[in-house]
């Protein structure tokens, strides 16, 4: 049964920009849509259509149809339990105080007696496993663990189209790919439809079935995945943000097209998906398809992994990590002069007298005008390592020193006066005016918020900038312009550290990698080395190539 | 009998506030005495975080009650000593030892009332009288901390930023209203998210909404309801029919010992000694379940 289907919808706001021109599409029960397309390109206002109470003012014009009746006609309970919303932000959705009462709360608002809200609130909190945490205040939980109880406290209505604005931009990896996983299983186990949108592709789109992409307000694909990927990624604008086995296997075989049709005559008996995908079959979306398709190439083409890695790079659009450019070279040779822009030694911290240490004995150094990287998971240490560096912290024992000079001999704001400065996790911390180059920025997306962030903060002509995680919500486009910043930045003897959760930014940015774990440096290399080694915490390209490209 | 604090809130709050009448209410040193000595080793065993610094203030009380009853009151044959023409008597004496005593073990209940009864339980009694209040109270528990975390973030950053930049006094001042202003811009921009979510999900589509809450009101709670309201009864029953009266003045005379007294005693002793035996039940009970520590 069709539980969405969207005929000729256009929107205009009301100050005239038109956001919306011409949507058709429909989407199957039980099925999971991804809907992908730059920032600004209108995928917040076609969701926020979708859901009734969430429309924004301005003139539309088409019809939505939800489970086959008219958006307009549905009841206003109908309205309410039948399309699930999820936001971006996990903390501002979050509406009371304690985990409980949050599961409550849309089924008090429908006046559902007592004994059937305690059941459905109990029965949700067993299902995603929240039992432990069911009678903390929410005030406590992770960002994981929040987004998790949005999505809970939306399905404890019992929705049958589940839409999801960029879900997982504000959360680390692991907890991301957890929340997709979920999303995944909701879909499967309960045939609850969803439509997700989201900057970070690499898992979604294996999980979906259906792709819909739009650029400047307009359908650029709509369809089965597969085929839509295949179709995308000669696109310029959605290139970069397609999985990286597409993108592999796109390198390899030149046009897609060509090769997948040849391919698909050679097996049109194991093509089961009917004729129509039998040529789009072939196209790896997931890791493992990738490395399946990786191997089965140098088997057939009976290559040297050497020749298939040299055909790959040569078509990279963005060089892989291992390709240095000489200035990046050059960069290293000047980390290894003598002075250290940023040294930690033996940190040792904690937040209460009898607390935990969060840093135990954290040692290394960041040479002069270099991009320093660190990389660990939650709770690892890592904010609070860049905010010691800041001098918000101050550890209980060990050295801190800045351009050679322990950070206690700084005096009063000499510490912030062109010398060090911050990019925080909130950027939103950083705005105190009401005015960004004549716009709000409140007004500026999450990505754009980012940058205009850090051009704030460059203001003060640091020599040593932190950043902490500073590619949150950034879509492929707008992580580009910031790696060129930095890189600009380097190029003129500023020392960049960051620390975040996006291994490929890191890879495709930093000249050194550090990893964390528990409040200490496990491993610092070369970033490219940093990256075929590990094998968990790398990127998905390396993840693919493992042991089939490269040693190990 | 299960540990005070596993009763429906309902039955805790009509608990303390009948044990807070009778405390006030009975002029009786037999029961100030039970009273006093209850909710001292109650508060003592419920309490202990900040007890020394709360007994330092209820010290202080307990003297200006004390002293303040024999020197605005002169009633009473006993006369001690005359201060400007003014007699101080022991009657007055031990009124107002009696009444500094009273209000202590008031205050005492007071503080084991606020330990025990947390916002969700105070929630779930007014959410259920006042439904409207009851969300706006959990909402406002929910954006305290988290509006105090924000300007915590927001004051590092501009720390860093080059905030406070000269350290002197009127910078700081300047300094703290930008960040409250951002504070202002911040809450306002993501409240429009947290209205979205709530209208997401419907609220405002019913004009009664339920009042959701875990706790339920089982048998024991019925039966532990029934008693306080029983035995609450007869003491009141004794102050209104001035069984339980000691008169002070003009002479101070010993309390009642009537058969009526004294069982009257024997059960405020039991009602304000409960949350003390509650707990040291449940200790017994915890050490023949689990073995010694």
């Amino acid at each position: 049964m069709e539980i969405i289907r969207v005929e000729d919808l256009n929107f205009k706001y009301a100050d005239g920009k038109q956001a919306l021109k011409n949507i058709n599409f429909s989407l199957e029960e039980g099925e999971m849509l991804c809907l992908c397309g730059p920032t600004g390109s209108g995928k917040s206002t076609l969701l926020r259509l979708l859901k009734r109470e969430l429309s924004p003012r301005g003139e539309k014009s088409g019809n939505i149809f939800i489970s086959g009746r008219r958006q307009d006609d549905l009841s206003d309970r109908e309205a309410a339990t039948d399309v699930g919303f999820v936001f971006q932000r996990p903390d501002m959705q979050i509406v009371t105080d304690k985990v409980w009462h949050e599961l409550a709360f849309g089924l008090e608002n429908l006046g559902v007696g007592q004994d059937e809200i305690r059941r459905r609130v109990c029965e949700i909190a067993g299902y995603f496993g929240m039992e432990s945490w069911f009678e903390r205040s929410t005030d406590s939980l992770s960002g994981g663990q929040k987004q998790l109880l949005n999505l809970a406290s939306v399905m404890v209505m019992q929705p049958k189209l589940l839409i999801l604005d960029e879900p997982v931009s504000q959360l680390d990896p692991i907890a991301a790919s957890d929340f997709i996983a979920t999303i995944g299983k909701l879909c499967r186990e309960f045939g609850i439809s969803i439509i997700a949108a989201e900057q970070r592709l690499e898992e979604l789109i294996p999980a979906s079935d259906k792709l819909l992409a739009i650029s400047d307000g307009e359908i650029a694909a709509f369809g089965e995945t597969r085929e839509c990927v295949g179709t995308l990624i000669s696109n310029e604008i959605f290139s970069s943000s397609m999985p990286a086995s597409a993108k592999i296997y796109m390198n390899l075989t030149g046009s897609y097209k060509e090769e997948s049709t040849e391919r698909g005559k050679e097996r049109t008996g194991a093509a089961s998906d009917g004729s129509a995908t039998a040529g789009f079959a072939e196209l790896p979306l997931s890791v493992g398809e990738g490395r399946r398709f990786l191997s089965e190439y140098i088997k057939k083409h009976e290559c040297a992994p050497e020749v298939v890695k040299a055909v790959d790079f040569a078509k990279a659009p963005e060089a892989p990590e291992d390709a240095k450019t000489s200035e990046h070279m050059k960069r290293s040779e000047l980390a290894k002069t003598p002075e250290d822009a940023l040294e930690f030694r033996e940190v040792y911290l904690k937040y209460e007298r009898n607390g935990r240490d969060i840093l135990r004995a954290l040692s290394f150094k960041v040479g002069k005008g270099e991009i320093f990287c660190i990389l660990g998971g939650n709770g690892a240490g890592k904010s609070t390592a860049v905010c010691a560096a800041a001098g918000l912290f101050k550890p209980y024992s060990g050295k801190i020193k800045v351009f050679g000079k322990d950070i206690r001999d700084y005096r009063g704001q000499e510490l912030y006066r062109s010398c060090v400065a911050m990019l925080p996790q909130d950027v939103q911390t950083v705005f105190v005016s009401d005015d960004y180059n004549g716009r709000h920025p409140y007004d500026l997306s999450g990505g754009e918020q980012q940058l205009a962030a850090l051009e704030i903060v460059l203001k003060t002509e640091p020599k040593l900038l932190l950043l902490d995680e500073p590619t949150k919500g950034l879509d492929a486009g707008l992580a580009q312009s910031l790696r060129k910043r930095l890189k600009e930045l380097a190029a003129g003897g500023v020392t960049i550290v960051i620390v975040s959760h996006d291994v490929e930014f890191a890879a495709s940015t930093a000249d050194r990698c550090a990893f964390l774990f528990n409040g200490e440096v496990v491993s610092v290399s070369d970033a490219g080395e940093f990256f075929t080694g590990n094998y968990f915490y790398t990127t998905a390209y390396n993840r693919i190539t493992r042991g089939i490209l490269k040693k190990f | 009998m299960k540990p005070i604090e596993k009763y429906n809130p309902a039955v805790l709050f009509l608990y303390f506030l009948l044990l807070a009448s009778i405390a006030m209410f009975a002029t009786n040193p037999v029961m100030v005495g039970i009273a006093f000595a209850a909710m001292n080793l109650t508060a003592v065993s419920y309490t202990r975080d900040g007890l020394g610094r709360a007994y330092l203030f209820f010290f202080v009380i307990f003297i200006l009650t004390s002293l303040a009853n024999p020197i605005f009151s002169h009633n009473g044959v006993t006369v001690l000593l005359v201060v400007n023409d003014n007699p101080i008597t022991l009657e007055a004496v031990l009124y107002g030892v009696m009444t500094g005593i009273m209000i202590l073990s008031v205050l005492l209940l007071f503080r084991v009332f606020g330990t025990l009864m947390t916002s969700d339980r105070l929630l779930y009694i007014f959410g259920r009288a006042f439904p409207k209040l009851g969300l706006l109270l959990s909402m406002t528990l929910r954006f305290v901390p988290l509006f105090g975390r924000q300007r915590r973030k927001i004051e590092n950053t501009q720390r860093t930023l080059g905030l406070y930049k000269n350290e002197n006094a009127i910078d700081n001042i300047k300094g703290k209203l930008s960040v409250l202003s951002a504070m202002t811009t911040w809450g306002l921009e993501n409240g429009i998210v947290t209205a979205d979510s709530m209208s997401a999900r419907g609220y405002g589509i019913k004009r009664t909404r339920t009042s959701f809450s875990m706790f339920r009101f089982e048998r024991s709670d019925a039966v532990m309801l029934t008693l306080i309201i029983i035995s609450c009864g007869f003491i009141f029953l004794g102050i209104a029919m001035d069984r339980l009266k000691t008169d002070f003045y003009p002479r101070m005379q010993l309390p009642p010992f009537s058969l009526y007294a004294i069982m009257c005693y024997v059960i405020y002793a039991g009602l304000a000694f409960l949350p003390l035996a509650a707990k040291i039940r449940d200790r017994i009970i915890q050490r023949k379940v689990f073995g010694q520590e």
